[in-house]
């Protein structure tokens, strides 16, 4: 990487903002008639019902909520990689750092539609927020769903401000390279930005405040996220090792997506000499850690479900295994754990088709972990009569479609228009590096 | 990659001194004297109760304090070279630690409240064949993977090609020759310190499990296993602190351990508070929010309940609320005094909040704090031990020891 | 001063824009500003700058977002005063989470503020004394002098190794 000098850097990101090919707005075409698609579903649940869900008593709570974790859980990663990993001082998270931040900020947005959708009376949601109003009514703040709310609006803000500060030296990059609209628009967009001393001297300030800042949300966004289950009293929910269980299968998640985006966009924008093979393995050889302690999480879980000598506790887990969903159980526990310990051998780190083969195995394995934990709970609780199936209808399909559409479809468009790769972090990189 | 340069240098003078062990002989005497001395007298469980208060808590520091050499080994943060040697030098107390672990096979009837009870099932988990057999396993995987850690590290480490003896001969003996050698050692020393950060996270789990949560048999906290590593983590940091201190007040710049060091160790000290107080608050707010009796005696007792609400408040204080407002301040942590009071204030809080975890198991409706004197010295006993393992493996082994400045980063 | 030429010196190099920076002054030429495609520490240190204030406005917002979030937990629970799941109506134990998040929150607030404030940000007029190369791979010295003396200080950045460029 020390081979790069400047030019080189700045040509190769600046390059990737050309005009697109007809294929990149064929697919950008596809996943805006997805998005479409999940509105329209949306549409027709407001004006028809929330019945029109697989989602009924006992399990009230479905693919919204599994895709509200799922979305937050991606979120978290990019935190970890921007901030935290700006903390370590761990230089190989420059290249990736941009593309990891962005990934947050939209996957913040997609799971922030969650909690408007699965609500029976959108229309009446302006509730939740603390303005006083005629009828005296003030939102109830022992609530953990009124948590998520004050949690979730905290980390989309602080990660789009995050987001932003980080790009302003980039957007004077692009200011001053461009012409014509393109330069009119980052001229507003990089506030003026010169590079002067006295403004670099603040920035870096700032920014590490801002990584600072971000890392204790890491940790308790995805604690308050894990609260809505593990706050009930609901047999495997009810339990102490959720908090950092979710995070860590957020980090997990995360990850596994970050692979699943740079890879493609590596090849696609010849960033080959930028994210090269060794952030990839780093990043290969944290999502090993972060599956085995998601492992660890599960076997903790039974264990504890054991010696506690509780019935209803003990059924709920021997369920997992053996009942209605534990097909789900074992995707959880194949994909999640036992394939990413193949991450363990070098040739498979080393390896792009794998790398992307166990990170779509990883996202789709973590997809089920909440499915598990979130239907598993509920549909199978203390009396015996209020047990009850659940199974996902057309329009929570129709949803979860437009949710993944628009993420990509977000991340599609920042990739052409906004630089995905930090240059000013790979200057400093190189220069450190000379 | 190429080993050692014969330009680094370890000085001699660096070594602990004679006083160093005889303060630890001293402290160990005394503490192993009160020990006998509640034994014989009208309430051995008090004395058991101290010891093993204290055997989880220093053996704790002890695997702590190895694990942080081991970790940043494995994530090869290069940062922690110099702190390195000194983490590893923790390992000297592992023999202690399984013997302690062995004589409370000895106090069992003391020990365990719930050799008595009425355990509805548990006692497949629950029985002292099974538990001391999975315990002593574990600790002795835990254990081995530590010193096979630290022999590799010493082989990579040791130039002299004196004839080595005792100890040395032990772990440092048969010193690699060619560079494949080298290679070799390097893969293994890889190999064991990856393979202790995994058994320190499943044996410390098991422990906490086992020796803490357990003590009351009808309570359960999934998370009570990591919260125990975690805190192991936490304490060992701590020490390690507290030996880098001494070690660069002893020499001063000679020591090799610049600012910048203490300065990156003092804010994973600082990270660590923060995990271990997140950790105690997770479990605290899911059984407050939860409500059920079953969860909650055990909170409501330590925490609201006099005598042990005093206690609670004590530990909340010392181990996060002085720890965190300190440590803030950016120049605080390159103050070798400072930090180790700090830290050593930080090593007491543990050491009540393990008395507060296993005191009211372990004393049904106490009136009064079970804490006195004799206490204290069974803590300044371990201490000793501690002091004595430690300076024995520092003198054995002064490539442990950072290398004077100039000769490491 | 109206009378003043400005000129900025442009180097590849960044220990020769650091040692031009140096230089200036002994030479009679007032230095006006330094930019940089990275942030340096070369140039900082010359420049004789260590932290900014930023953070003090940080803390200030972190300390009203700790309060707020408090206060803003507790004054609606007092509103109606109703006992709800059994909890008592002012419990700090899940108030301490909105109190944490708002903590955060203001911190960022107010990171966002001191930052903008400090850099004195947005600044549309600095671009008419920048070139677009700073940005690039050049290390930039912005320095003025009389206008008389526009020779010397091209002779001196051109010396130093830099190119120059002229502002009217």
């Amino acid at each position: 990487m020390s081979e790069l000098t400047y030019a080189e850097i700045d040509q190769t990101v600046l390059d990737t903002l050309s005009p697109p090919s007809g294929g990149y707005w064929l697919l950008v075409m596809v996943l805006i008639l997805g998005v479409l698609t999940g509105a329209a579903c949306w549409a027709y649940q407001i004006f028809t019902g929330i019945g029109v869900g697989g989602q009924n008593i006992p399990v009230a709570w479905g693919t919204y909520l599994i895709n509200f974790v799922f979305w937050v859980g991606i979120a978290h990663s990019g935190t970890l990689i921007s901030a935290i990993l700006h903390l370590f001082r761990a230089g190989w998270r420059n290249p990736i750092a941009r593309a990891a931040e962005t990934m947050t900020v939209f996957a913040v947005c997609c799971a922030g539609l969650f909690p408007f959708i699965h609500l029976g009376r959108v229309w009446q949601v302006y509730y939740m927020i603390p303005l006083p109003n005629q009828r005296l009514l003030w939102p109830n703040f022992l609530s953990p769903l009124i948590f998520d709310v004050v949690a979730i609006s905290t980390y989309l803000t602080v990660s789009a401000l995050f987001w932003y500060t980080g790009l302003v030296p980039d957007l004077a990059v692009v200011r001053d390279r461009s012409t014509g609209l393109r330069h009119r628009i980052f001229r507003v967009l990089s506030l003026g930005w010169t590079g002067a001393h006295h403004q670099w001297l603040n920035y870096s300030r700032g920014y590490l405040f801002f990584a600072a800042l971000a890392t204790p949300l890491v940790i308790s966004v995805h604690s308050v996220v894990s609260w809505d289950f593990a706050l009930g009293v609901v047999p495997g929910w009810h339990t102490t090792i959720f908090a950092p269980y979710f995070v860590a299968g957020a980090i997990h998640s995360g990850l596994a997506m970050v692979l699943t985006l740079m890879i493609p966009l590596r090849r696609i924008f010849r960033y080959e000499a930028i994210i090269t093979m060794n952030v990839l393995e780093n990043v290969a050889k944290t999502i090993v850690l972060t599956g085995l302690i998601v492992g660890l999480a599960y076997g903790t879980e039974f264990f504890i479900a054991w010696y506690s000598r509780n019935p209803v506790e003990m059924e709920s887990f021997y369920l997992r295994v053996t009942g209605e969903y534990a097909f789900g159980f074992y995707f959880m526990a194949l994909c999640n754990v036992l394939i990413p310990v193949l991450l363990l051998f070098k040739a498979v780190r080393r390896s792009i088709p794998s790398l992307f083969t166990i990170s779509l195995v990883i996202n789709f394995g973590m997809w089920w972990e909440r499915f598990v934990i979130i239907i598993g709970g509920v549909a199978h609780d203390f009396a015996p009569h209020s047990w009850g199936l659940y199974a996902p209808r057309p329009v929570e399909y129709g949803v979860m479609v437009g949710s993944f559409s628009l993420f990509f479809l977000l991340f599609l468009l920042f990739c052409k228009h906004l630089p995905s790769v930090s240059m000013t972090e790979m200057k400093e990189t190189v220069s450190h590096a000379g | 990659m190429n080993a050692v340069s014969p330009s680094v240098q370890h000085s001699a003078g660096a070594t602990p001194p004679r006083a160093f062990f005889t303060l630890g002989a001293v402290l160990a005497a005394a503490g192993l004297a009160a020990f006998l001395a509640g034994l014989l007298g009208p309430q051995p469980a008090r004395a058991w109760q101290a010891f093993l208060i204290n055997f989880l808590l220093w053996s704790a520091v002890a695997q702590g304090a190895v694990l942080f050499s081991a970790v940043t080994h494995t994530v090869k943060a290069r940062w922690a070279g110099p702190l390195s040697g000194l983490a590893a030098a923790f390992a000297g107390f592992f023999p202690l630690s399984l013997g302690c672990f062995l004589v409370l096979l000895i106090g069992r009837n003391h020990i365990f409240p719930w050799l008595h009870q009425d355990l509805h099932g548990k006692e497949i988990w629950l029985n002292i064949p099974f538990l001391f057999t999975r315990d002593g396993i574990g600790f002795l995987i835990l254990y081995g993977l530590g010193w096979a850690y630290l022999s590799q590290d010493l082989k990579l480490k040791t130039k002299t090609a004196a004839p080595a003896a005792g100890l040395r001969r032990l772990l440092a003996g048969r010193l690699p020759q060619t560079e494949a050698d080298f290679q070799r050692v390097q893969g293994r020393k890889a190999l064991w310190g990856t393979l202790y950060c995994f058994a320190f996270a499943l044996v410390l789990s098991l422990i906490g499990f086992d020796l803490v949560m357990s003590m009351d048999p009808h309570w359960v906290s999934t998370l009570f296993g990591a919260y125990h590593f975690v805190k192991a983590f936490y304490v060992g940091l701590g020490a390690l602190i507290i030996l880098a201190a001494w070690v660069h007040l002893r020499q001063g710049k000679a020591a090799g351990l610049a600012a910048s060091h203490f300065h990156d160790v003092g804010k994973l000290f600082l990270a660590f508070c923060l995990l271990w107080a997140d950790f105690f608050y997770v479990q605290l707010t899911v059984i407050w929010y939860g409500n059920i009796p079953e969860e909650t005696h055990y909170v409501i007792l330590r925490t609201v309940t006099p005598p042990w609400n005093a206690l609670a408040w004590t530990v909340f204080t010392v181990c996060f609320m002085i720890p965190f407002v300190v440590l803030i301040n950016r120049r605080v942590k390159t103050m070798p005094h400072v930090m180790m009071v700090l830290c050593g204030l930080v090593i007491l809080g543990i050491w009540l909040e393990h008395l507060l975890l296993l005191g009211p198991a372990l004393n049904h409706e106490a009136a009064e704090l079970p804490l006195g004197i004799a206490d204290g010295l069974v803590f300044i006993g371990f201490l000793g031990g501690m002091l004595l393992a430690v300076g024995t493996m520092l003198k054995t082994f002064p490539e442990l020891l950072p290398p004077e400045s100039g000769g490491g980063r | 001063m109206p009378a003043d030429t400005q000129l900025l010196g442009l180097f590849k190099d960044e220990a020769k824009a650091a040692r031009a920076i140096q230089e200036l002054a002994p030479a009679g030429f007032q230095f006006r500003r330094a930019h940089s495609p990275i942030p340096s520490h070369r140039i900082l240190e010359v420049l004789k700058l260590t932290k900014g204030p930023v953070g003090w406005f940080t803390l200030a917002g972190g300390i009203i977002g700790f309060f707020t979030g408090f206060a803003l937990a507790i004054f609606t629970a007092v509103q109606w005063n109703l006992i709800v799941s059994g909890k008592p109506i002012v419990s700090l134990i899940p108030f301490f989470i909105v109190g944490f998040e708002f903590t955060i929150l203001f911190s960022v607030f107010g990171n966002v503020v001191g930052l903008l404030v400090c850099s004195r940000l947005p600044d549309y007029r600095g671009l008419e004394t920048y070139d677009p190369r700073c940005s690039g791979e050049h290390f930039g010295v912005l320095a003025a002098c009389d206008t008389g003396r526009k020779g010397e200080l091209m002779d001196f950045f051109q010396k130093k190794g830099g190119e120059v460029r002229v502002f009217e």
